[in-house]
């Protein structure tokens, strides 16, 4: 099966002050379809910009990302805007919902943006169902200031699975939870994977959430420099892989 | 670096919001100044005319009646102790004989003066040529401007027309200046006295001038002359009465003028308000820091004030410069409204130091309660992660109400004593009215905008969705912004109604009162036995002619405005409203004599019913008793307001009325353009001026579209104040939710959703402005109908008005989105994902 997403050699440079910075200096990866990728690294490694990079959200100074086979690096913003709504999600670290709106109206938000009616038909089938994967069933009318910590990232969460994209893309979607929470959260993204083959790519440099990937690509100074495959597993244990990552100093 | 630099680099850091708010400012700044400049300029231009029409005379005796003053009553007034020079003066308006195949040029104003006494008490500047030497000589002085308007030099011969053969006369010399004869529009011919009365006729004066005797008091001399003069009425004035009276002609300008500078500045501290707030809340962290490295809490206020007196330095500045142009621009439709020349030059460094001071202390008014607020964070809650401030907001509209304290005081000060205490109260009143609208507005914002949000949600359903929460978010900053749109706009409705509504009641009131569809006036009295009225009856398909004239009544010893009537022209036209007494009995008892007909104002301000004896001075002792014999809602409008009326017999008998100065012509049903034709060549070939009535009507609508126009100019300037507001808290919004607006385009919202967002949020602000401002409008427009006399059963709502300020207000909302749209659809996803 040819892979869902590929980055080819890819690099980025920020300009900063007079200083160039290189974020990304030649990055290849492949995700399989249906695979749970962790990108695991230490602050300013570079993996927040890969994962941007391989979700649309800007483009490579050089090199190329293929979406389902497609080379997305030189999209227009339209296009990059489309591929967003209609074939990716992604969770923020920051749960970043719209006050204003409800638990529902945050879930329905894509369908919203694009002019579909989230009250009817597939839409209302599909909302239903992500707020049942993530539990918040009868809280739907509520506003993010009146659920807890874990609720607004888990309603994140199911907005971002809600168009059934071929790709989610989480960076450090655990960062602002505690542990049992940030547990809760995990399981989600773990269920919407092993149930809906949901390929994920998940930014963390939290070695329990990796555990839950099936392969972690470790990323240092702008470059992948180990991988570690754990093979898909209903065992969630982070203890071997900490043993791993103390290996290679991380 | 000082607290002091660190207020400065506060206001650098915001260059936008800084620059709106310094725009602000220097609107409401340079709409006071230009007010200030033209209030100036007016008077200036009033102790002009003033000079110009009485000179250095300390007194002055008018004739009440038409016929003039006899040479007895200036012996008489030669003769009193203290009086040093009289100078007799006739004045009558006529036109001047066109040169043969020269169109006939407008009026003039004749004045025939006694040149030795009259060149002791004016002093006649030339700026060409001699003056007049002697009371006969066949001479003309002209004023400057008829000279260039007509192409007359020195040695050309004018041609004056009067009662009987033309005076011949050879321009000797031309003044300086506008002339000595108010309302002439500097088209006045001076002629000596002999000349003069012989060309019209007249035996009498139209005036006498009075110079006293040095140490004599104006006081003493006026008491000497109220003893000795009682062979007939006359008005002895000063020329500081004069003054007063031209004053009281341009206090209703004035008075508006100064209401809409206060309010364009008041809408202009909204933006304080606003902006300082805004930058008080982003600030906070900082503040907070101070705080808790040590800085007292009056050294963060000092920081807050620090920057607010900056903004409020710079916007009074740039206001003072701009309100130069705008007081320029406005002088010169203050000529087109007024009649007076106002020039700028006349504004004074105390009034240039006045509009800058109250610009500043506005300013530092807005800037008290956020300063406040900003000394009382607590460097604990400051530091936290996130810092919000409800309560503190809650006291924004509570200082707006201090705030419009401070203006309102403020405004009184600067008052223009000559615009009255009346226009003061009726300001106060428009005022206060818009304050309640404003503080109402953060209650009505929901649902209004919820109703404004409809007609948009179908289209755009997620933006409406998202742009009325944005305004909900802040829901006092919102209410500031649309409170500002809700004055400018309420006061375009309130002054387009008040605008309408004289118009109408202006047209209306000719109509219910003249019997003829054309007016057809003379400069001069048409006795009845020239024929005038019988020739122009003779023109086919004239139905009827009915000849009026205008003249003054002593009753009570008070000026009462009178017009001479056929009452039987009346009765078959079915002119005029009776509210008391029979009307045709009325009507046939004015033709018969002895009776008199009163305006409903003019019945309640002398206290008179039907069947009372109004007694009429007629001088000399004598005096004439004329009754009641009905009341009329609205009477012939004269110069002091409506007129009494007299029957055709009493006024030209004892009233000593010589002629008509109007015929007004009915035409015969069907008669048609052909008879309008007609009649309008035959008035040409009687030297009369024919004008329709609808020609009227529309002259009187577009003299008050003109007054109004400028209020309306200033008025747009308070929404253009608001526009600014609206770019402001739009702009802030979109930072305030750079965050949210990063995350909806990184779940797929395009640039063009995001832009539409920001536009659909101006949208709805536009409309609930419009709804709330058209409803505010009315009101106050109510207030000043109703302080006016103005607001009547069955008045017409403005709806044209009403248009106007949906389409500014609109138009304007969506405009100031520009900028913000702009930033919002420039969103960088990444960047704002990084946004704290």
């Amino acid at each position: 099966m040819p892979p869902i997403l590929e980055a080819h050699d890819l690099t980025k440079r920020f300009a900063l002050g007079a200083e160039t910075v290189e974020a990304l200096r030649g990055i290849s990866l492949a995700v399989q379809p249906g695979e749970f990728v962790a990108l695991m690294g230490p602050s300013g490694s570079g993996k927040s910009t890969l994962l941007q990079l391989l979700g649309g959200l800007d483009r490579p100074t050089t090199g190329s990302v293929v979406f389902e086979g497609r080379d997305i690096s030189h999209l227009s913003d339209d296009e990059a805007t489309r591929l967003r709504r209609e074939r990716t999600g992604f969770v923020f670290q920051a749960f970043n919902l719209i006050p204003l709106l409800s638990v529902r109206e945050n879930i329905a938000l894509p369908f919203t943006i694009a002019g579909q009616d989230a009250g009817r038909g597939e839409a209302h089938d599909r909302i239903r169902e992500v707020i049942a994967l993530v539990e918040l069933e009868g809280k739907e009318r509520y506003r993010p200031d009146q659920l807890s910590q874990g609720e607004q990232q888990r309603v994140a969460v199911a907005r971002a699975l809600v168009t059934r994209p071929s790709v989610l893309l989480a960076d450090e979607p655990t960062g602002n939870l505690d542990y049992t929470t940030g547990g809760e959260l995990l399981d989600a993204l773990w269920k919407s994977s092993e149930t809906a083959a949901q390929t994920i790519v998940l930014v963390t440099h939290d070695a329990r959430a990796a555990a839950y990937a099936d392969r972690i690509l470790v990323i240092g100074d702008g470059q992948i420099t180990d991988e570690i495959s754990l093979g898909r597993r209903a065992d969630h244990s982070a203890a071997p892989l900490i043993a791993r990552l103390a290996q290679i100093g991380l | 670096m000082g607290l002091d630099r660190l207020a400065w680099r506060t206001l650098a850091a915001r260059p936008l919001r800084t620059i709106l708010t310094i725009a602000g400012i220097a609107l409401g700044v340079a709409v006071l100044s230009a007010s200030l400049t033209m209030g100036a300029g007016l008077d200036a231009a009033i102790a002009r005319t003033v000079r110009d029409v009485v000179g250095n005379a300390d007194l002055r005796v008018s004739a009440f009646r038409e016929d003039g003053l006899s040479s007895g009553t200036a012996d008489v007034i030669a003769a009193t102790t203290g009086v040093a020079v009289v100078a007799p003066t006739v004045e009558r308006r006529t036109y001047l004989a066109p040169v043969l195949g020269e169109p006939l040029r407008g009026a003039v104003t004749i004045v025939g003066i006694d040149p030795l006494p009259y060149a002791q008490l004016h002093p006649v500047e030339l700026v060409a040529g001699y003056p007049l030497a002697r009371p006969d000589e066949t001479s003309a002085v002209i004023t400057e401007s008829l000279a260039k308007s007509d192409g007359f030099t020195i040695g050309s011969q004018l041609i004056v027309q009067g009662v009987g053969s033309p005076a011949y006369l050879r321009v000797i010399g031309i003044l300086a200046g506008p002339g000595p004869a108010a309302g002439s529009g500097g088209r006045t011919v001076l002629i000596p006295i002999a000349t003069a009365q012989a060309v019209f006729g007249m035996r009498g004066l139209s005036r006498v001038d009075i110079g006293l005797t040095p140490g004599a008091s104006a006081a003493s001399v006026s008491a000497a002359l109220g003893d000795r003069l009682t062979a007939e009425p006359y008005v002895l004035s000063s020329p500081t009465d004069i003054a007063a009276g031209l004053r009281a002609s341009t206090a209703d300008f004035q008075a508006m003028t100064a209401l809409v500078a206060a309010i364009v500045l008041f809408v202009g501290s909204f933006l304080i308000i606003n902006t300082l707030s805004m930058t008080v809340g982003e600030r906070a962290r900082e503040v907070g820091l101070l705080r808790a490295a040590g800085a007292t809490q009056a050294q963060v206020v000092r920081f807050v004030l620090v920057g607010a007196a900056f903004l409020g330095s710079i916007g009074s500045l740039i206001g003072l410069v701009l309100g130069a142009a705008l007081g320029a621009l406005m002088a010169g439709s203050v000529r087109a409204l007024t009649g007076f020349t106002a020039t700028v030059e006349g504004l004074s460094p105390a009034s240039l130091a006045l509009a800058f001071l109250v610009g500043l202390a506005v300013t530092i008014a807005a800037a008290i309660e956020p300063a406040i607020r900003a000394a009382r964070i607590s460097p604990i809650e400051a530091l936290r992660a996130r810092l919000d401030l409800p309560a503190a907001r809650r006291g924004r509209l509570g200082w707006l109400a201090v705030v419009f304290a401070a203006v309102a005081i403020l405004a009184l000060a600067v008052w223009p004593p000559s615009a009255g205490t009346v226009g003061a109260d009726r300001a106060l009143a428009v005022y206060g009215a818009l304050l309640v609208a404003t503080l109402a507005s953060p209650y009505l914002l929901p649902p209004l905008a919820r109703l404004a949000g409809v007609p948009i949600s179908g289209l755009l359903r997620l933006e409406e969705r998202l742009a009325r929460g944005s305004l909900g978010r802040d829901r006092n900053r919102t209410a500031l912004t649309l409170g500002a749109l809700v004055i400018g706009l309420a006061m375009i409705v309130a002054l387009g109604w008040t605008a309408q509504a004289a118009r109408e009641r202006a047209t209306a009131w000719l109509a219910d009162v003249v019997p003829g569809d054309e007016l057809v006036s003379s400069i001069r009295p048409v006795a009845a036995d020239e024929g005038v009225a019988a020739s122009l009856a003779a023109v086919a398909g004239v139905a009827r002619v009915s000849p009026m004239a205008t003249f003054d009544l002593a009753i009570r010893g008070v000026r009462v405005d009178a017009a001479a009537v056929v009452g039987a022209d009346f009765l078959r036209d079915g002119r005029l409203t009776f509210t008391a007494g029979d009307r045709s009995a009325a009507l046939t008892a004015l033709d018969a004599g002895g009776a008199v007909v009163l305006p409903a104002a003019t019945a309640g301000r002398l206290g008179a019913r039907v069947g009372d004896a109004l007694v009429v001075a007629l001088g000399g002792g004598a005096t004439l008793d004329l009754r009641v014999a009905g009341i009329v809602e609205r009477s012939i409008p004269s110069g002091g307001g409506e007129a009494i009326l007299v029957g055709w017999p009493d006024a030209s008998g004892p009233l000593a009325v010589s002629g008509a100065d109007v015929f007004a012509v009915r035409f015969a049903p069907g008669a048609g353009a052909p008879a309008r034709t007609a009649l309008e060549a035959k008035a040409t070939e009687l030297a009369l001026e024919a004008n329709p009535l609808a020609r009227v009507q529309g002259a009187v609508s577009d003299a008050l579209g003109r007054v109004f126009g400028l209020f309306d100019a200033l008025a747009i300037v308070a929404v253009l104040v608001a526009a600014l507001g609206v770019v402001n808290t739009l702009a802030m919004g979109v930072v305030e939710r750079v965050r949210e607006i990063g995350v909806l385009r990184a779940i797929g919202m395009t640039r063009g959703q995001a832009s539409r967002m920001v536009v659909v949020e101006a949208g709805v602000l536009g409309v609930a402005g419009i709804v709330l401002g058209s409803l505010a409008g009315l009101v106050v427009g109510g207030i000043l109908l109703a302080l006016t006399g103005g607001l009547v059963a069955g008045i017409s709502l403005p709806w044209a008005s009403i248009a106007i300020a949906a389409v500014i207000g609109l138009a304007g909302s969506v405009i100031a989105a520009y900028y913000p749209s702009r930033l919002a659809s420039g969103v960088s996803i990444v960047l704002a994902l990084k946004f704290e």
